[in-house]
């Protein structure tokens, strides 16, 4: 039985309705008008022990509020879901226990009081055993090098560093279930780094599961192999990382820095068909579709007609591919590869 | 109590936040020695030339005004905006997502600065006692313990009337209102400002109808020992079913609130 498992989870908000200005304001007192938004829209997910899942959709587009309803903090409006057996809002205290969180927009620490004292209160709410909260204080204290602000109170610390306690903090109960909802944002490259470092080592020494939700691509990469995208609360993908790329990124871009500048460049458009060749000074670029030619082929064509230095091959970032996706100028509703298919939806994206 | 632990240390976290910011304490309280001061010679000066009044002697009067001080000193800092923050700044979803009873964990934030409330208050009480001597002691030992048992229990009912109405912060945001207002109406009809055989009959009927009497009159009243036995259990009875009840409808608002809750974001 997997982990996590939703069925048709539907959350909708009401929002009141005003008009502009004044005169709005003295309507609403009055005739009260509401609009439902469906933040999440009958998604279905399913997550095993020990994956790592990315979550991501643009902004408003419902993972936040997914996330709050697998942490048992938002009641779902319609659906059913079960993490680990448990219905989460129902046990929200059973369901406490088994998981971390970590908002990268608030803190969990207490503001006023030196950083190790919030551990020890975790200590005291999560019920850890003395002996194995004084190793896992250790080892994540060495591990996210806490060691120099743990005396300091969270409202006194760094951006950064008040990340990496806060996920200390949410790990020291050794939680079965991680969820990060946006653990790099605002921090720099370095941080960045050794939070992603960290979380990797925790799927791969662990077994922790972990859900992320990221604008940041760089964290996907580094700590996930399954990516669903959510967007206007509706799952519009939902797959391997790799799989992804396979099927969407099709296109390669091939450099070659050339000794000469061509002089003619008809006979080597002539043996690449259906490719974009352009010209730049010394440099000469192709775009090919990786499914119908190899690099090798393109190199093949190019080379008995002009000096070769040197070349690169450019793969389409990952940041691109979902900038697509959100653009709706990749629809999903093309067949991708059959590994997919099932957890695929139809909806293609509208822009 | 099986996870009593862990209550214990946010209380504790809770008095260690105070020491923070000892400075707005400590002003608190030089402006609460100030009422307090001010309360005693407007009382003076109304008991001047007269025996008693309502039944109060001059000692007994300023026993009064020393407990409602007092009991007015513990759990100051827990109140409705709080809560208001609270939900504005989406740390009552932090606090959902932990293996903690929301009302015990409120419960054991308002309690966690009582010591050190307690202490400051005796140590001003103890100054103005000194000033104004005379001041009226407890009937006898069993109204010294009754009286003890009343403080308890108003502490409790202050902590259940405060949690109800910060419920509100879930629908408004206007939490500077509410505080003003249930502070208003909690001191005309504690008995606070004036003890309630002041009243007109009609008002007197009005707060006898309310909960507010048992945070300040009946523990007073109590220690005074100004009614017979039956009476006092009879008025410490009502202020216990007050309490129990607010907590038990503390918890169904709490329950209400959440599931109507829809946090900030998406």
């Amino acid at each position: 039985m997997p982990l996590i498992e939703a069925k048709g989870l539907t959350k909708k908000f009401r929002q009141a309705v005003k008009e502009p200005g004044l005169t709005g304001s003295l309507k609403h007192l009055f005739t009260r008008q509401y609009r439902d938004k469906m933040a999440v829209d009958h998604i279905d997910l399913s997550v095993e022990a020990g994956e790592s899942v990315a979550y991501l959709g643009p902004n408003g587009a419902g993972k936040s509020t997914t996330i709050k309803m697998l942490t048992g903090i938002l009641v779902p409006t319609e659906g059913r879901l079960i993490v680990d057996g448990l219905v989460p809002h129902e046990k929200r205290q059973q369901n406490a226990r088994k998981m971390g969180v970590v908002f990268g927009q608030r803190t969990q620490l207490w503001w006023d009081i030196p950083v190790v004292e919030s551990f020890n209160l975790a200590r005291d709410m999560y019920e850890i055993p003395a002996r194995r909260y004084k190793e896992n204080l250790a080892e994540f204290t060495e591990l996210l090098g806490l060691e120099d602000f743990l005396n300091i109170p969270a409202g006194k610390i760094s951006l950064g560093q008040r990340m990496r306690a806060d996920l200390c903090m949410a790990l020291l109960h050794d939680p079965m279930l991680l969820y990060l909802d946006e653990p790099t944002i605002g921090l720099d490259i370095a941080v960045k780094d050794s939070i992603r470092r960290f979380v990797r080592s925790l799927v791969e020494e662990r077994g922790t599961t972990v859900m992320l939700t990221t604008h940041d691509l760089g964290d996907i990469e580094d700590i996930c192999r399954r990516i669903v995208i959510i967007d206007n609360g509706k799952i519009i993908h939902d797959g391997d990382l790799a799989a992804l790329k396979d099927t969407y990124a099709r296109d390669r871009v091939i450099h070659f820095q050339l000794a000469r500048q061509p002089v003619d460049m008809g006979p080597i458009c002539a043996g690449l068909p259906a490719c974009e060749v352009a010209t730049d000074g010394l440099r000469l670029s192709v775009r090919f579709d990786r499914f119908e030619f190899a690099a090798g082929e393109i190199a093949a064509a190019v080379m008995p007609h002009v000096e070769v230095i040197d070349f690169r091959i450019d793969e389409p970032e990952v940041e691109d591919l979902i900038r697509k996706v959100y653009l709706g100028q990749l629809s999903l509703s093309v067949e991708p590869k059959a590994s997919e298919a099932p957890e695929a939806p139809e909806a293609a994206i509208e822009v | 109590m099986p996870h009593m632990r862990k209550y214990v240390s946010i209380a504790r976290a809770s008095l260690s936040v105070i020491f923070v910011y000892r400075a707005g304490f400590a002003l608190n309280m030089i402006g609460s020695v100030f009422y307090v001061v001010a309360m005693f010679y407007l009382w003076q000066t109304i008991f001047l030339g007269t025996g008693a009044l309502g039944g109060f002697t001059w000692p007994e009067m300023k026993a009064y005004l020393l407990v409602a001080f007092l009991l007015n000193s513990l759990m100051t800092w827990y109140d409705e905006w709080i809560m208001g923050q609270d939900v504005r700044e989406g740390r009552v979803a932090t606090d959902l997502a932990r293996p903690i009873d929301f009302q015990a964990k409120r419960f054991a934030d308002a309690v966690g600065p009582i010591p050190f409330e307690l202490f400051s208050a005796l140590l001003v009480g103890a100054v103005v006692i000194t000033v104004f001597g005379g001041i009226a002691l407890p009937a006898d030992p069993l109204h010294l313990a009754l009286f003890m048992v009343s403080a308890v229990l108003a502490t409790l009912l202050k902590f259940a009337i405060v949690y109800c109405v910060s419920m509100t912060a879930f629908w408004t945001t206007g939490m500077y209102g509410i505080v003003v207002a249930r502070s208003a109406i909690q001191n005309l009809f504690s008995g606070a400002l004036i003890p309630l055989v002041f009243f007109p009959g009609w008002l007197q009927g009005i707060a006898a109808a309310l909960p507010f009497q048992g945070l300040i009159s009946t523990p007073a009243l109590t220690y005074l020992g100004m009614q017979d036995l039956r009476t006092t259990a009879l008025m410490m009875s009502i202020q216990a079913v007050w309490a129990v009840g607010l907590l038990v409808l503390g918890r169904l608002l709490w329950r209400g609130a959440v599931r109507a809750v829809t946090i900030n974001g998406g």
